[in-house]
């Protein structure tokens, strides 16, 4: 894949040696190529400062949530429980939500500068008590809904937990929304997976943040707390070793692979989105840990400005690792500690960056820029 | 009766597959699944319940129901899944639980 100048730095002493010494074309274009990359300098750190591509929502930007219930039937948004402001309403479900919608609102503003999941402020609603036993949690393209798992059920007879008992669950949700306004993954196939990725990658910083967790400290666990005791596991997926999170008579074997060689090719599940998000959450794993400290920082930032900037509806796993590592070159540098981090985590789930067939042979910056003004 | 069961997709990702004979099942549970069938209007309905949308993070079911000289397969998403299917959802969910298939 040959880089795109955009994504090229040339160093101004690379200019004043083409100056210099080159043939007067070439000095020439040196000199409009010392424009451009300025332009392209500056592009890149407008770009970089923009929370979204939708112009800022006028004053300060604040958190709207609103808590609903459905009265365990399944009419949305239901009955308004807790607005924002409101005091506990005793109700731990309404509760949850409406902490871990504003934990999740927090992570977005506080370190990544975007005003809710369309970047404009949009309301956060949830509702919870959704129909009855219902195990499962979704958003539905402007809301994030909640089940009371098997709370319907007799306690020894209870696998499942109401959703709203784990936060990376809230983060996970809302995150949806922010990929929906995004790159817009489509939900299927490897583009699916991506999609469920990111959102386990977001719900599980939203939990990391909250807690102060290291990525040493962290235990990189989606939906732990969700399963009852009555349950062989500790949560739905491991990011950090997919296919271990769990190991039941009734509900089966934790299906994730944790490497491309893994891959499940299958039709259930919208092609396996929530199964071979399993090699991209491994990668990230392996970026953040190798990069330490708090994950959400600079592992987060990466993969967050790429899922704004760059993903777009069909990317693939392969595009999505030479994206990251690209971002990961312009936001910390060429060759840095970070975008190495970056290519090792993808190496280590068996995606080599930079490996795409686009017909050209891989071309570094240079050499790409020269070729674009016509010098070679 | 014989049911077929497959539920996959949801938040958690986890597949349930079980074969259902209702002579596995106490008089009153056969009563019950037969009356909820019934009122679902199983056997009335297209093979494929789908809508345009896109579920995230929602079900997929197939289910095949053969009673007496009756047979019906029906693949259906949960986007598109009316309120009257919920409750034979959850007691087919819950009895696959019991009727697993490895």
């Amino acid at each position: 894949m040959s880089r795109h100048p955009i994504s090229c730095i040339l160093p101004p002493y690379m200019l004043d040696q083409i100056a210099q010494n080159g043939t007067p074309e070439q000095r020439q274009k040196a000199e409009l190529t010392a424009t451009l990359t300025a332009q392209f300098r500056a592009s890149r750190l407008e770009m970089a400062a923009r929370p979204s591509a939708v112009p800022r929502a006028p004053g300060v930007a604040m958190r709207q949530r609103s808590v609903y219930t459905a009265n365990f039937g399944s009419s949305l948004p239901g009955q308004l429980v807790r607005a924002e402001g409101a005091p506990p309403s005793g109700d731990a479900a309404v509760d949850e939500a409406y902490d871990g919608s504003g934990a999740t609102y927090d992570l977005y503003w506080d370190v990544y500068q975007r005003n809710s999941i369309d970047g404009s402020g949009m309301r956060l609603d949830s509702t919870v008590h959704y129909q009855q036993g219902y195990d499962n949690a979704f958003w539905n393209g402007q809301q994030m809904v909640y089940g009371d798992g098997d709370e319907d059920l007799p306690p020894a007879q209870r696998l499942f937990n109401r959703f709203t008992i784990s936060i990376d669950v809230i983060g996970h949700e809302l995150t949806h929304g922010v990929t929906q306004h995004t790159g817009n993954l489509v939900y299927s196939n490897q583009p699916g997976a991506l999609n469920e990725s990111f959102s386990d990658v977001f719900g599980t910083l939203v939990k990391q943040r909250t807690l102060g967790q290291t990525v040493d400290q962290a235990d990189w666990l989606i939906g732990a707390g969700l399963f009852t005791a009555n349950v062989q596991g500790v949560a739905l997926r491991s990011m950090k070793e997919p296919g271990t999170a769990y190991n039941d008579p009734v509900l089966g074997k934790d299906p994730q692979p944790g490497h491309m060689s893994d891959y499940v090719n299958t039709t259930s599940d919208n092609g396996g989105v929530h199964i071979n998000s399993g090699i991209p959450n491994r990668a990230f794993y392996l970026t953040a840990k190798e990069i330490g400290g708090f994950a959400w920082e600079k592992a987060g930032r990466i993969w967050y400005v790429t899922l704004r900037d760059r993903i777009r509806s069909t990317t693939n796993f392969q595009q999505a690792a030479d994206l990251t590592y690209a971002v990961a070159g312009e936001l910390f540098g060429a060759n840095s500690l970070e975008q190495m981090a970056v290519k090792n985590g993808w190496a280590g789930v068996g995606i080599t960056v930079g490996s795409s067939s686009d017909g050209d042979t891989p071309q570094g910056c240079l050499q790409s820029v020269l070729k674009a003004f016509g010098i070679r | 009766m014989i049911i077929i069961f497959e539920r996959t997709g949801g938040f958690a990702g986890i597949s349930q597959r079980a074969v259902i004979d209702s002579s596995d099942l106490s008089p009153e549970e056969q009563q019950a699944l037969e009356a909820l069938l019934e009122r679902s209007g199983f056997f009335d309905l297209p093979p494929r319940v789908t809508s345009g949308e896109e579920g995230v993070d929602r079900f997929q079911y197939l289910v095949t129901v053969e009673h007496g000289d009756r047979k019906h397969t029906v693949a259906l998403d949960e986007v598109a899944v009316p309120e009257t299917l919920q409750p034979l959802m959850r007691k087919l969910s819950l009895l696959a639980r019991r009727f697993r298939s490895p």
